[in-house]
C-alpha cells in the first residue's frame, strides 16, 4: 500500500507538470468562484452586524410610579434585571432626569414659570437580548407592581426584525446558490483536466487498474488544485477586506463592520477548507463519470 | 482455455456483429483469427477481455464466464490477459520502462518487484536498451515490442494481439511474430487477428476465419485461404 501512496502522490505531481496550463486555468477558476462566495458571505455577516448594532441600541424606558421612594426603586431594578432576556437594567433618578432636561431645554423654555418642582418619575432604561422579546418583555414589566408605564418605538423594532429576517434567509439561500453554482463551475474545470487523459484512464483499465486505483491521483490532484485556489482567494480576499476596513473605518466611522479576527480566521478557514473539498468532490465526480463511460 | 458458447454480438445502434460462435481454444495454443476487416474479429477479442459484452451466450475465460462477470472483477480478470493493439496504445508521455512497469504497478506490486520484471520483459522483447526512450522517438517495431512487454509483463496465460503488424513493414513484422511465438512456447495461449497472409501460411498454425459474424472455418495448421 505504501507503494501505493507514494505512486498516487508522484503521478498527481506529474500531471502538473504536464497540464501546466490547465491547472493554472482551474486555479484560477476556484479562486475566483471562492472570493466571490467569501466577499458575500462577509457582506452577508456585515449586514447582520450592522442590524444587530442597530438593534441593540434600542431600549425599553419603564416610568415609575411617581412617589415610588428610591429603596423600593433599587428593589425594583433588582426584580427588573432577574426577568429572562434582560441585559442590562440603568436607573435613573427623577432628580438626575430633571435635571437632564433642565441643562436640554432651560435656555429656551422657562421652566421654573411653567411647572412648579419635578414633575418627572424615576426611570428605568432596560436593554435585552434581542429586539425580537421586547414587545414581551414590555408586557410583563408593565403588568409589575409600581411601574407606571412602559415605552418602547414598537413600529421600528417590528422592522427592525423583518429586516434580520430577510436578511437571513435570503442570505442563507444565497450562499447555498452561490455554493452550488462554485461546485459547478470548479467541477466542469477539472472535469476538462481529466478528460484531457480520457486516453490515459483507458489505458489503465486495460491493464487491469481498478476503479478506486485509477481515481485517487485524480483526487489527490483536485485536492491540491482546491487548496491552491483556495488559499490565493484567502490572500485576495483578507487584503481587499483589510483595505475596505481601513477606508470605510475612515470614511464612514458610525458603520459597525466586522473587524473581529477570530470571526474572519473562521470565513477565511471555510474558504480554504471550501476549495479543497470542491476540488476533491470535483475531480471525484469528473473521474466518476469517465470511468463509468469506459464501462 | 478459452471457450465461447453460442456467442452473439449486436451493438446499441442494430448492427450485429457476431452470431452464434463457438469455439474452443487449448491452453498453449497459437490461433490465428483471420477475416476481411469489419467481419468481427476486434469485437471478438474485445470480448474475452470484456471491453464488450454479447448480447447472448457465454464467453469462458480460466473457467469463468467473463459475458457475466461483475464489473468490479473485471480489472483481474484483465490482469490475466494481455493486449497487444495495432496502434500500441502507449502512453506518450512516458518511457517505455514506465509504461511497461504500469501494468504491474496497477497490481500494487513492490518497487524492486516491478523493476526486475520489467527488466525481464524488456529483455524478452529486445528492448532492454531503450526503456529509456519515449514513444515518440522509436520506431513502429520498438513501439509493438515495447506494447507485447507490457503486454506478458504479468505473465498472463493469455495474449490477445489484435493486427499487431498492421502498421509494420514485412521484416518487422516477422520479427514481431517470432516474438509472439517464442511467448508462445512459454506456455501463453496466444489468439492473433491478423489480415496479414504471409505470415499465416508460413506459420501454419491453427486458423479460425471469420466472415461477415460467422465462423467460416476452423482449421489446425491451416493457410490464409482454404
Amino acid at each position: 500500500m505504501f507503494s501505493n501512496i507514494e505512486f498516487f502522490l508522484f503521478e498527481a505531481f506529474r500531471s502538473f507538470q504536464r497540464g501546466a496550463l490547465m491547472c493554472f486555468v482551474a486555479i484560477g477558476t476556484i479562486t475566483v468562484s471562492l472570493v466571490i462566495f467569501g466577499l458575500f458571505l462577509l457582506l452577508v455577516i456585515n449586514l447582520g452586524n450592522i442590524i444587530g448594532s442597530v438593534s441593540s441600541k434600542i431600549d425599553l424606558a419603564a416610568y415609575v410610579e411617581k412617589d415610588l421612594s428610591l429603596e423600593s426603586a433599587g428593589a425594583l431594578q433588582l426584580e427588573l434585571s432577574r426577568i429572562p432576556g434582560v441585559v442590562k437594567v440603568d436607573f435613573i433618578s427623577r432628580t438626575e432626569a430633571w435635571k437632564k432636561f433642565q441643562e436640554e431645554y432651560g435656555d429656551t423654555l422657562a421652566l421654573d414659570e411653567i411647572i412648579a418642582g419635578n414633575p418627572l418619575p424615576h426611570t428605568f432604561n432596560i436593554k435585552v437580548r434581542t429586539p425580537e422579546i421586547l414587545p414581551m418583555v414590555a408586557k410583563r414589566i408593565s403588568e409589575m407592581d409600581n411601574i407606571d408605564e412602559v415605552r418602547y418605538s414598537g413600529q421600528f423594532i417590528e422592522q427592525v426584525r423583518s429586516l434580520i429576517d430577510a436578511v437571513r434567509i435570503g442570505g442563507a439561500a444565497l450562499v447555498v446558490l452561490i455554493s452550488f453554482a462554485t461546485l459547478l463551475i470548479v467541477v466542469n474545470t477539472i472535469r476538462l483536466t481529466v478528460l484531457a487523459r480520457e486516453t490515459d484512464i483507458y489505458i489503465m483499465k486495460l491493464v487491469g487498474a481498478t476503479n478506486t486505483f485509477v481515481k485517487w491521483p485524480f483526487i489527490i490532484e483536485g485536492v491540491i488544485l482546491g487548496i491552491l485556489g483556495g488559499l490565493s482567494s484567502f490572500l485576495i480576499l483578507k487584503f481587499s477586506y483589510d483595505a475596505i476596513i481601513a477606508r470605510i473605518a475612515v470614511a464612514l466611522p458610525f458603520v459597525p463592520l466586522v473587524a473581529d479576527q477570530r470571526l474572519l480566521a473562521l470565513v477565511y478557514l471555510v474558504m480554504v477548507l471550501g476549495g479543497t473539498a470542491l476540488g476533491m468532490i470535483g475531480a471525484y465526480i469528473s473521474v466518476s463519470k469517465v470511468l463509468k463511460a469506459e464501462g | 482455455m478459452i471457450e465461447l458458447v453460442n456467442v452473439s454480438k449486436s451493438y446499441p445502434n442494430g448492427i450485429d456483429v457476431l452470431f452464434n460462435i463457438s469455439l474452443n481454444i487449448g491452453k498453449e495454443e497459437f490461433v490465428f483469427l483471420v477475416g476481411s476487416s469489419g467481419a468481427g474479429k476486434t469485437t471478438l477479442l474485445k470480448l474475452l477481455y470484456r471491453d464488450e459484452t454479447p448480447t447472448s451466450g457465454k464467453v469462458i475465460v480460466d473457467r469463468v464466464n467473463v459475458a457475466e462477470l461483475d464489473s468490479s472483477q473485471v480489472p483481474y480478470l484483465r490482469r490475466n490477459i494481455g493486449v497487444v493493439f495495432q496502434d500500441y496504445k502507449l502512453l506518450p508521455k512516458r518511457t517505455v520502462f514506465e509504461n511497461v512497469a504500469f501494468a504491474l504497478r496497477v497490481t500494487g506490486a513492490p518497487r524492486s518487484t516491478i523493476r526486475r520484471k520489467v527488466m525481464q520483459a524488456l529483455e524478452l522483447v529486445g528492448m532492454l536498451r531503450r526503456a529509456n526512450a519515449f514513444p515518440e522517438e522509436l520506431s513502429g517495431g520498438e513501439k509493438q515490442r515495447a506494447c507485447i512487454a507490457r503486454a506478458i509483463v504479468n505473465n498472463p496465460p493469455i495474449l490477445l494481439a489484435d493486427e499487431p503488424t498492421g502498421n509494420l513493414d514485412p521484416t518487422t513484422s516477422w520479427d514481431i511474430i517470432q516474438l509472439l511465438d517464442k511467448i508462445n512456447k512459454r506456455n501463453t495461449t496466444v489468439m492473433m487477428a491478423t489480415h496479414n497472409k504471409s505470415i499465416v501460411d508460413d506459420m501454419k498454425r491453427r486458423v479460425v476465419a471469420i466472415e461477415n459474424g460467422r465462423i467460416v472455418r476452423d482449421q489446425l495448421l491451416g493457410g490464409y485461404n482454404v
